[in-house]
């Protein structure tokens, strides 16, 4: 997942209902036409220095990496770079390294999204449950600990538990509980099976308190009379729960686990810690070989790996706008 | 334990099980609660202890040290000459980041709410966008295209560019969604008693999205701070990196990388954001709530 991502509820609401709120926000502003004139200058103003950033570091790289896709650029060639249509996506689409590397990638993702989802969720519930104010605020503080590490400081603090001789994991595993031998001891890390699953529990760990939180501020949305008048009818905390909570943070749940399988399917920095550029590891994804192909390959084929990084983002896009029509609210 | 609890117990010895039966679900609730809080502090716990042991305790691998040995602070600084260099990189180029990033989303996030000019729109659709495609992945080959052209390759301070942009698109969406809380009518009066815009927002529209800003100040905080990927790509020299990727290319063994001189730099680099964050708790959950229960 690379950096936390972090939004707002709001935020993920307003995917769904965007272009109809902004079309009427548009229509309201008032005036002659010199005062509208004056009001646009000035709100473009403001906006300039974000957008001057958002343009030059995010707009244009995505569409400079669009347009390289289609020509046989290297960067440390002097040749000029041609023009070569579609040869670049042919060549990787024929090549089985790519596909084994895009099913890393999901494999990946089916190990990691169901805890990050269920797990907070469960923990959400119990902690909108504690009525102690004191000890609610210090549950949240704890959890959200590992939310405000910075991202490489979470990896390099997991790569030492995972680590073969001197983790505390395996330290735990051989010399306390005994049950392997320094020989047979689980390779944790390194391109191993146990790779991903490793990361994965990482991932998960990192996330649980951000997401928890997301939760509770859902959970607190909702009222707590349905709830009591159930319980006082006689419904069990299961029955509450699946009927009237579960329910009302679908949505929301539904685009959480949208955008998390959009970072799971793009994870880069983790690979190139745990994993490098081994091509057997597990964890050489469509991202590591286009990170490969574009500064360590060869003269720097960035046209070619231009056309992987385009072929692995559109592929997740594609699978992110079915996940959002299969799980639009109905009406 | 309720007084009410301690009072029938005293009372009614022959139903002293009835407390915890009363209490089961609570005792079950607090109980799975520290579970999880056990397992998010042990590994930053085993840490910490790591950075004071002596040598041969960090070699048995013991959670607990024998004795505790605190001269692995003084020594990485002292010792590890790229240390401080490193650590000035990342201090310099996260407080630009967090700084400019704060005043784009701010001015941005006010005009989107409260001047809309024509095609806003678009802008909030595009930002939105950013946030479902992979551009961090997928931009890093033209970003080091655009950079190797500005001369920015092996430079510390180029980073902040980059950087800036991590986490610029949700901190826009964020303060846009915090200046939605503030009512048009006090925007409008404030303009009508003739002040500007840029006044209204200073004096009038920033008091009042306080907790946004520490949401965004902590967002951005821990991005740049702990930024990998792009330092890695676009800065090959040791002395010009900052102090994440050091750590990670960092392996435990002898000499200045020994474990304890590791865990005390791991030490210092994590813990003044969870000081900052402890202290800053409160105004940060009022944002991220604020942010949530609104729409």
């Amino acid at each position: 997942m690379g950096i936390p991502q972090y939004f707002s509820w709001n935020e993920l609401r307003m995917t769904q209902t965007i272009a109809s709120r902004e079309a009427n926000l548009d229509a309201k502003v008032e005036g002659g036409q010199f005062a509208q004139w004056r009001q646009g200058v000035g709100g473009w103003l403001f906006l300039l220095p974000a957008l001057a950033f958002f343009i030059g570091y995010q707009v244009w790289p995505i569409f400079r990496v669009l347009w390289v896709s289609f020509t046989d650029f290297q960067f440390l060639s002097d040749k000029p770079a041609q023009w070569i249509w579609f040869n670049n996506y042919a060549q990787a689409l024929s090549d089985p390294l790519l596909w084994t590397s895009l099913g890393r990638a999901a494999l990946f993702t089916i190990m990691f999204l169901p805890g990050t989802i269920i797990l907070p969720l469960l923990l959400a519930i119990l902690v909108d449950k504690v009525s102690n104010q004191r000890l609610a605020t210090l549950y949240r503080v704890i959890l959200l600990i590992p939310a405000v590490i910075p991202s490489t400081l979470i990896f390099v603090l997991w790569k030492w538990m995972y680590n073969y001789q001197s983790g505390p994991i395996n330290h735990l595993l051989v010399d306390v509980l005994g049950i392997f031998t320094l020989q047979n001891a689980p390779q944790w890390l390194g391109g191993t099976p146990l790779t991903l699953p490793s990361i994965a529990v990482m991932e998960v760990w990192w996330g649980l308190g951000y997401h928890t939180i997301f939760f509770i501020a859902g959970l607190a949305a909702i009222s707590k009379d349905l709830p009591d008048a159930a319980r006082i009818d006689g419904a069990s905390e299961w029955q509450v729960f699946w009927h009237i909570t579960r329910p009302q943070l679908a949505p929301i749940m539904m685009i959480l686990v949208v955008l998390r399988f959009g970072t799971a399917m793009a994870v880069i920095d983790e690979y190139l810690i745990f994993g490098g550029f081994n091509r057997a590891s597990p964890t050489y994804t469509w991202t590591v070989m286009m990170y490969d192909q574009a500064f360590k390959l060869g003269l720097w084929r960035q046209g070619y790996a231009a056309s992987i990084g385009m072929i692995g983002a559109v592929a997740m896009m594609c699978v992110m706008v079915v996940l959002l029509r299969i799980f639009r609210p109905k009406g | 334990m309720t007084t009410d609890a301690l009072h029938e117990n005293a009372i009614a010895p022959i139903e002293a099980k009835g407390w915890f039966a009363q209490n089961r679900s609570s005792i079950v609730r607090h109980a799975v609660i520290n579970f999880f809080n056990v397992v998010i502090l042990l590994p930053l716990t085993w840490v910490l202890l790591m950075s004071v042991k002596t040598l041969p305790d960090a070699m048995r691998g013991d959670f607990w040290p024998r004795s505790f040995d605190f001269t692995h602070y003084a020594y990485v600084f002292e010792r590890i000459h790229t240390l401080p260099v490193n650590l000035f990189n990342s201090i310099y180029v996260t407080a630009a980041t967090v700084l400019i990033t704060t005043v784009c989303a701010v001015l941005a996030g006010y005009a989107l709410v409260h001047i809309r000019p024509g095609g806003a729109g678009v802008v909030v659709t595009a930002l939105l966008v950013s946030l479902y495609f992979p551009v961090r992945v997928v931009s890093i080959i033209s970003i080091y295209e655009t950079q190797y052209r500005l001369g920015l390759i092996n430079n510390t301070s180029g980073l902040i560019l980059p950087y800036v942009t991590l986490q610029l698109a949700i901190s826009i969406l964020i303060m846009r969604s915090m200046f939605q809380l503030v009512p048009h009518e006090i925007i409008e009066s404030a303009r009508i008693d003739g002040a500007g815009h840029w006044r209204t927002l200073l004096e009038v529209g920033l008091p009042m999205v306080r907790n946004g800003l520490v949401v965004i100040f902590i967002v951005n905080f821990v991005a740049a701070w702990g930024e990998y990927l792009l330092c890695v790509t676009l800065v090959d020299d040791e002395a010009k990196r900052t102090m994440p990727v050091v750590l990670a290319a960092a392996q435990g063994g002898q000499g200045q990388w020994s474990w304890p001189n590791l865990a005390a730099v791991y030490v210092i680099v994590v813990t003044p954001g969870i000081i900052a964050f402890t202290f800053a708790q409160k105004l940060f959950f009022k944002g991220l709530m604020e942010g949530a229960l609104k729409g």
